[in-house]
């Protein structure tokens, strides 16, 4: 019901902005979009809306709503595996407004699901220097989650917990020639309070306990990418590299590709590729041989922290409405087909991904 | 360090390119390859299945699939 009101409030927002602004000649689009992933124990349908609206002159509002309708008798509920079916409703909006060489912005994002709500608030700015051709972007972020354990039988005891998470972000980007960009970025991320999941349990000392982790936790991601256009075969190259560390002694190496091949004027074809691979957090383990807290005082065998490599395979073909004939705003909407294919070595086994969007433009 | 990063580029060699050089840089393919709603759900995706988060300049999480 909250979601309800939630999302309704948003699109009740979005109009009274696109009342309150609208002037004849503004741009817009919006998407709608379903993904649709399936594992060996998890299925997850996600029907989404995007639309972005210039707002004024010089401003935009980026708006979202999504439904996650999650089935899972998944690892990551932990040893019990019991099956459950529950829905995720998710709303965010973001404003933007472009000042000479400085452009502002601000977040909100809502996320509720019976047994877990996150608030997200956050600025941003972009400052364009050296005619454009080098961009600073810094981000502010704070969000608060409530996590519970609405979804255990009725004689467990009730959990609740409470998760600040604090984000800093700084990132340059660097035109290259007048084919190329380079970006790096750094993310400081910090987690303050419950991050264990209430209804997991891992085997130490001959019996299952609840999983326990510490309260904090502090993420260090530094990003680089380069993009790269080829006039001459009309493909653009994008080669992407994560490094990441945490407090908890996970590193991780996430590099990836994109290519990106326009065929003639309507049609897109795509092809991507991304390793990950981590260490174990220093606590994990698949079993404990105490569940004293003196003596182990974090006990997790969640699969997401332990150490293993993953790769995923994906392609995709878009379709512009000009390829059919379509004339006026109709010639640049496009028909989006994603298909994925994920190889995780680690107790979630393989998985597929797919998306199927479409994405209209319209002016008012 | 914003003065300095900028110094740091400038003296890197980097030509500086006029706007409207820009032409291929303003390519879908070049600033939004992929949708905003498939870049998020690829993010969350692998955010509940990996123990890795960041630089995208968004903190991830905000379910309960942790």
């Amino acid at each position: 019901m909250r979601a309800r009101v939630a999302g309704g409030a948003l699109l009740a927002a979005l109009a009274t902005a696109l009342v309150g602004v609208g002037s004849a000649g503004a741009d817009g689009e919006v998407t709608a979009r379903v993904m649709y992933y399936k594992e060996q124990a998890t299925r997850v349908v996600q029907p989404m809306l995007d639309g972005i609206f210039d707002a004024g002159d010089r401003g935009t509002v980026d708006a979202h709503f999504l439904v996650d309708a999650i089935t899972s008798a998944s690892a990551a509920t932990g040893a019990s595996g019991v099956a459950f079916t529950e829905k995720r409703y998710e709303a965010g909006a973001t404003y933007r407004r472009q000042l000479d060489h400085l452009r502002l912005g601000g977040t909100a994002r809502y996320s509720t699901e019976p047994d877990y709500t996150s608030v997200y608030g956050a600025v941003d700015g972009d400052l364009e220097l050296l005619d454009k051709n080098f961009t600073v972007s810094a981000t502010l972020g704070v969000g608060r989650d409530t996590v519970t354990n609405a979804g255990a039988p009725p004689m467990v005891p009730r959990i609740e917990g409470h998760l600040t998470t604090l984000l800093g972000s700084l990132a340059v980007s660097q035109i290259l020639s007048e084919h190329g960009v380079l970006g790096v970025s750094y993310d400081l991320i910090r987690l303050d309070g419950y991050q264990q999941n209430p209804y997991r349990v891992v085997a130490a000392g001959g019996t299952l306990i609840a999983e326990r982790h510490p309260d904090l936790r502090t993420r260090h991601a530094l990003a680089a990418s380069v993009k790269w256009f080829f006039p001459s075969i009309t493909t653009t190259v994008i080669g992407q590299y994560r490094f990441y560390t945490d407090t908890w002694d996970l590193h991780a190496h996430t590099p990836e590709v994109r290519v990106i091949k326009d065929v003639g004027d309507w049609i897109t074809l795509g092809a991507r590729y991304r390793y990950h691979h981590q260490d174990a957090a220093s606590f994990f383990a698949t079993i404990y041989p105490s569940s004293d807290p003196m003596v182990a005082p974090y006990v997790s065998d969640d699969p997401k922290l332990s150490a293993f490599d993953g790769h995923l395979i994906g392609g995709r073909v878009e379709i512009a409405g000009g390829a059919v004939g379509a004339g006026g705003r109709l010639e640049q909407a496009r028909l989006e087909l994603v298909g994925e294919y994920v190889i995780q070595h680690n107790h979630f086994g393989n998985g597929v991904v797919s998306y199927v969007a479409l994405v209209l433009p319209f002016e008012y | 360090m914003i003065a300095s990063l900028a110094l740091a580029v400038s003296s890197a060699g980097c030509a500086a390119v006029r706007p409207h050089e820009r032409q291929d840089l303003a390519r879908r393919s070049m600033t939004a390859d992929r949708g905003k709603g498939e870049v998020r759900s690829d993010q969350h995706r692998a955010g509940s299945r990996e123990g890795a988060e960041g630089g995208t300049g968004e903190p991830g999480g905000g379910c309960g699939c942790n």
